[in-house]
């Protein structure tokens, strides 16, 4: 539990600042007036390296135009946040905020911050710099992905400055995440961007090719030096606004450094020759490879359990009558028909996917939030047994029959036959395609499982809608069902089966108003049950088949200390500043 | 120099066509740079139509080919969607990065073939000769992804050298010979590998060339003579079955940008290779087009240089 | 002779590789999507011959393989059965170039025994049988790329070399170009204009036709230098003397010439073609799931952990050296015996 020390004091300011002299080590000493978060972790070494791969490279190092994972991995070390969610406990702490109010209309949010605190190169951070950084995020022309978060009730969030150390936040209507939209928004230092922002040039800074002095920073560690393809490396912020219980300026790390590693399985190979200290998420077929040689080179691998990942099976359910595709069209049907979905969801053999494609580390699922979301999953939901008799039985009541050959036939006598798209890129749900396609011969289908290309299939699922099936997952951002309103609200865009703007039946419909209901009802338990309603609805019509969640499994070497890896992003990263090496 | 001047019209006619149709190609394709975001539920359709307007993704085809076309003639070489950076620099590195494998590669690959062909063609239907056809026979039906993915098993396994990349972490730091080792231990692995794929085929072509030389009237007349064996070899022989050499050789000049494609994927060599790759299934077509460019003025340079170096070396081509 | 030698080795070679995977449901103990759920990454069967007790059997059999409790991925054999090997036995129905359907095959074990000669892969599928399967998309795919591939080039190159002038500068000057595109996108287009009913093989030999219709440049330059000298022999000029038409040289006397080097060069090209289906797999225009082919069974290999853990993946591609290697040879005799007669 993060406690406040306010370093004010009208006695003696030169015994204090003696005082900051003999509690502070490495880094610049700490000011009388700097409010520090003192963190509760096991103390660590200060010094040492430690060496991460990135799947590629970060594109750029500008918070407010990163899209890709790699950039924002890399960034989060460099930059933080007001309020801040803690990967472990999944509730939101305070971090440059040191506390807040809320108003009684719940709409407004009166953020006080720390003072004293000075940015990695030294300028002082203020309220003005907050106000900057909002009227950077919210500027429609620079078109941050992040804008969107700070939407609320479809108009942004309105920002003003109170005093030097006092911001207020105007929501448009109460919301129940409102404290989680302020994680992952960078702090931008005024002094080094705001030149370039009236300029209208905001968009170029920061990038890749400038050179580190250019840059500034709230984060743990400061940019040291990128080399074009190969690495980028960070060094310590001496000017990091935490402390440990010993009084330890943290983080304890002299160098962080990321390596490019371009692919999953090179990694894997990296961290077992020792080039890389930390593994983050990788398969579960390299998880036995790995596990082989723990002892003999010095690392543990684990396994965390159920991530927020969720794999599913959806068909096109899409209004195709502009389209022009009577074929598929004819085939929908027999997808429309939920008696047809809930065979086929009873006819998959999930404990076999587990098995088979993820050897045993995968949990199964029959709801979009699987067991990892300890807050918001509904652990009433039933969770039938595979059952090839019940899903004939289904079929049968739909008015399916079958032929002498074992081939399935509807009421007209047409053979049933589709294809499932997926991604050619992803093998595990490409596996997961190949065992479903299999189950569903058993039910006399004849399914053909379809490789594409990434853009290709998303062309087809989000532009033509030309395509019958398809196994596709989620990685939802955060727990707070808020991150997938855009998945079961039906104008949201990643309303995958149904793309038409409006619902199609009574049970979208519900969906619809239970979560915009649990959006701006501020009462948890009152929200978990908004929610466990969604999720029955979910089960029960099965928009998407919900299949199998990935477990999440990292590594480490035995050497790198306070590891606690965390089931949300950044997984192992999360508590950079605490990490340290033996 | 007239010759060298029409070269060169081809050659730039040659770019024009390379780009304007690699534009063209990439509009079939479906889908574009920003698909990946529309599939993230935080993400709204108005920032990814916005950033695709901010980039010009939006406009057809002659639109978008004219404004590469204007900043290229400025000698800037276009603006990486993916990267938010000019693609200069970007691209340098990682062909600097490409040359140092191909190079490495080819000259080894040919320090080795001309003994072995020579040698095979002096001991025709011996011993020596069967053990090269062998030799050569095998490395020729390897996959080439086979032979790397056997390479990369090695180096985990033994850990006698590193499992790919191109630089220790540590070797930042170090001094220049150290440096220089450290990059001679990431390049020994993926250089092998191109090296035995490409060997073959020049061992056969030495050793034939050489053959037909050998058996030819002048020589025969040479050794009549008693000049001595190396002589022979190096000074008559040589000279005169570089011919289809030469051919050869501008064709591993041609190729030095592409050839090591699947070396450095698998091993994770920071070249050319996987940034194209990377590049192209992101539709990142300010990336694909400057590097499809470059290969192909790799392999205009080299047939350029083989023709040159043929009418230079081979007075039986003086028609033209 | 020992050109005669190097033919009829790479022949036989060539035909016995072709009867096998013509009649892969034969050779084949089971079908290629038949999974074996209980049994995914099983070692080769062993052949026995002596049982546990001791006791020779004239008959070869194999031991069952059951889960290992002790370790979640190893298998334990269950040695208290023996299953016989049969040959000549009944098993699932295929089709022999899908006219033809039977249920013979050449050997297969009582149950609950199962003869898997080369492994199984992640879902337990037999690699043996997916092996001779896969070889008729892929040599099927081969053969096409290559046929077009030769046959565009013999047009333009014949074309190209014959009238000479302005045509053979800008047919030669687009096959550069043809050579530097990024042909990808050309493929990913093909890809998504076609219908997702399709059968699998028939999207799969479309991309690999539009890959051998895009690689005419290479054939075409060397048919080219062919047909330059060929058409400055004697019975050339002397058949223009008495009037002949291009068509008429070309077809009878010019072409003729070239018919060695198209053969050589389509026969090299053909294992290109195959490797080049790895790549496409991997980018994502492969042939769909379960349809094996030799390029999907490969890029499995590309998975570290597979190539760590299990050594028996790595078969198909070794086999792929003698194929490959009989393919060679062919060639290389085809083009001694064309050195020898030309001269």
């Amino acid at each position: 539990m993060a406690r406040l020390v306010l370093g004010r004091s009208l006695t003696s300011l030169c015994g204090l600042v003696a005082f900051w002299v003999l509690v502070g080590t490495a880094g610049a000493p700490a000011r009388s007036t700097e409010e520090l978060v003192i963190t509760d972790n096991p103390t660590g070494r200060m010094g040492g390296n430690l060496t991460v791969a990135l799947r590629s490279e970060p594109k750029t190092l500008n918070p407010v135009l990163a899209v890709d994972d790699p950039s924002r991995d890399v960034i989060r070390c460099l930059h933080a946040d007001l309020i801040h969610i803690n990967r472990e406990t999944l509730k939101t702490e305070a971090a440059l905020a040191k506390s807040w109010e809320i108003s009684t209309d719940s709409k407004q949010y009166t953020v006080h911050l720390r003072r004293g605190l000075r940015f990695s190169d030294g300028q002082p951070f203020n309220a003005d710099d907050v106000i900057f950084t909002f009227q950077v995020y919210l500027d429609e022309k620079i078109h941050s992905p992040q804008r969107d978060l700070l939407v609320v009730g479809d108009k942004p969030i309105a920002v003003e400055k109170i005093d030097d150390y006092t911001v207020r936040f105007s929501l448009a209507q109460p919301y129940a995440a409102a404290e989680r939209i302020f994680d992952g928004i960078a702090i931008l230092p005024r002094h080094l961007l705001e030149g370039a922002y009236r300029d209208g040039k905001f968009s170029e800074m920061w990038s890749l090719a400038a050179s580190p002095a250019q840059f500034a920073g709230l984060g743990p560690f400061r940019l040291k030096e990128y080399v074009p393809g190969q690495r980028v490396v960070l060094k310590r912020n001496p000017y990091y606004w935490k402390q440990d219980k010993s009084g330890n300026r943290l983080p304890y790390l002299d160098q962080l450094q990321f390596l490019f590693v371009s692919n999953e399985d090179a990694q894997v190979i990296r961290f077992e020759a020792g080039d890389t200290d930390v593994l983050s998420r990788f398969s579960a077929e390299n998880f036995s490879v790995l596990q082989k040689e723990e002892a003999s080179n010095h690392y543990h691998v684990s396994d965390l359990g159920a991530g927020l990942e969720y794999n599913f099976l959806f068909f096109n359910l899409n209004d195709l009558s502009s389209k022009g595709k009577p074929e598929i069209a004819r085939k929908q049907a027999w997808f429309h028909d939920r008696s047809f979905r809930e065979a086929v969801s009873s006819a998959i053999d999930r404990a076999g996917i587990v098995r088979l494609v993820y050897g045993g580390r995968a949990t199964p699922i029959w709801g979009q939030v699987t067991p990892g979301n300890k807050l918001w999953v509904d652990s009433a939901l039933p969770h039938p047994q595979r059952s090839i008799d019940q899903a004939k039985e289904l079929l049968r009541s739909a008015g399916f029959s079958w032929k002498s050959d074992g081939a399935l036939v509807d009421a007209q006598g047409n053979p049933v036959e589709f294809s499932i798209l997926t991604s050619s890129s992803n093998a595990q749900r490409t596996k997961i395609a190949t065992i479903i396609q299999d189950d569903l011969s058993q039910l006399g289908m004849n399914v053909h499982v379809v490789p594409l290309e990434f853009r290709t299939m998303v062309d087809r699922l989000l532009n033509s809608y030309d395509y019958e099936a398809a196994v596709m997952g989620i990685v939802s951002g955060d727990a707070d069902p808020t991150s997938e309103m855009n998945v079961w609200v039906s104008d949201g865009e990643t309303h995958l089966w149904n793309l038409a703007g409006k619902p199609s039946t009574p049970w979208e419909s519900e969906m619809d108003k239970l979560m915009r209901e649990q959006e701006v009802t501020l009462d948890y338990a009152r929200r978990k049950r908004l929610y466990d309603r969604v999720q029955e609805i979910v089960s029960q019509n099965l928009p998407v088949i919900c299949v199998v969640s990935p477990n999440i499994l990292v590594g480490a070497k035995d050497r790198v200390g306070n590891f606690r890896p965390a089931i949300l992003d950044p997984y192992v990263l999360w508590n950079v500043e605490q990490l340290y090496v033996r | 120099m007239k010759y060298l001047v029409r070269r060169l019209i081809h050659a730039a006619l040659l770019m024009i066509g390379v780009s304007f149709f690699s534009f063209a190609l990439l509009q079939w394709a479906p889908g574009d740079f920003f698909d990946e975001l529309r599939l993230n539920p935080q993400i709204s359709k108005q920032t990814i139509e916005g950033l695709r307007v901010q980039y010009g993704l939006d406009q057809p085809l002659p639109e978008r080919y004219g404004r590469w076309l204007r900043s290229v003639a400025k000698g800037d070489f276009g603006f990486s969607v993916a990267y938010g950076s000019p693609v200069g620099p970007i691209i340098g590195v990682r062909a600097r990065n490409t040359l140092v494998l191909t190079g490495t590669a080819i000259l080894a690959a040919w320090l080795f073939a001309i003994p072995m062909g020579m040698w095979a063609a002096i001991g025709r239907n011996g011993w020596a000769d069967r053990i090269c056809g062998v030799a050569t026979s095998t490395m020729l039906t390897i996959p080439d992804l086979l032979l790397f993915l056997c390479l990369l098993l090695l180096a985990v396994r033994t850990g006698w050298f590193p499992a790919g990349g191109m630089m220790s972490p540590s070797a930042e730091s170090s001094g220049f010979w150290a440096k220089a080792k450290d990059l001679a231990g990431h390049t020994f692995l993926p250089a092998f590998g191109l090296a035995v794929a490409t060997l073959p085929i020049l061992v056969r072509h030495v050793r034939a060339a050489m053959i037909d030389v050998l058996e030819s009237p002048f020589m025969r007349a040479a050794r009549g003579h008693g000049i001595s064996r190396s002589r022979l070899l190096f000074r008559y022989a040589l000279p005169v079955a570089a011919n289809p050499l030469i051919s050869l050789f501008g064709f591993s000049v041609a190729t030095m940008l592409s050839a090591s494609l699947l070396a450095e994927v698998v091993m994770s060599w920071p070249g050319l290779g996987p940034l194209l790759i990377e590049a192209t299934l992101s539709r990142d077509i300010s990336m694909v087009v400057p590097v499809v460019l470059l290969s192909a003025i790799f392999l205009v340079i080299g047939n350029l240089l083989s023709d040159l170096l043929l009418f230079a070396t081979d007075p039986r081509i003086r028609v033209e | 002779m020992r050109r005669n030698h190097k033919l009829g080795i790479g022949l036989v070679m060539l035909g016995a590789i072709h009867v096998a995977v013509l009649f892969a449901g034969f050779f084949a103990p089971y079908g290629f999507a038949t999974q074996n759920r209980e049994l995914p990454f099983a070692p080769p069967t062993r052949i026995h011959f002596v049982d546990a007790a001791g006791k020779w059997h004239a008959r070869p059999f194999v031991y069952a393989l059951g889960a290992d409790p002790a370790n979640p991925e190893g298998y334990v054999t269950d040695r208290s059965v023996t299953c016989p090997v049969h040959f000549w036995v009944e098993g699932a129905p295929y089709k022999i170039a899908g006219v033809f359907a039977s249920r013979r095959h050449l050997f297969g074990v009582e149950e609950p025994g199962r003869i898997f000669v080369m492994g199984t892969d992640a879902y337990g599928r037999d690699q043996f049988s997916r092996f001779l399967f896969g070889g008729q998309l892929s040599l099927l795919a081969g053969l096409l790329a290559a046929g077009l591939s030769v046959a565009l080039g013999m047009v333009i190159g014949g074309v190209s070399g014959f009238y000479g002038g302005w045509i053979d500068e800008i047919l030669m000057r687009g096959g550069e170009l043809f050579l530097a595109l990024p042909w990808l996108y050309l493929l990913f287009a093909v890809r998504a204009a076609l219908p997702l009913h399709a059968s699998q093989a028939q999207i799969f030999l479309l991309i690999v036709g539009v890959v051998g219709l895009i690689g005419w440049a290479r054939p075409a330059r060397l048919i080219r230098g062919v047909v330059l000298s060929a058409k400055e022999r004697n019975w050339v000029v002397a058949a223009r003397g008495f009037g002949a038409s291009d068509m008429y040289l070309l077809r009878r006397h010019v072409l003729p010439e070239a018919y060695g080097v198209i053969l050589t060069q389509g026969t090299l090209l053909i294992p290109q073609y195959i490797l080049a289906e790895v790549t496409l797999t991997f980018l994502g225009l492969g042939v769909g799931e379960p349809m094996p082919s030799w390029g999907s069974l490969l890029s499995s290999l590309q998975q570290y952990y597979v190539l760590a853990s299990y050594w028996w993946m790595f078969l198909p591609a070794l086999l792929l050296v003698p194929i490959f290697l009989a393919f060679y040879l062919a060639a290389d005799a085809v083009q001694e015996h064309l050195k020898s007669v030309t001269l």
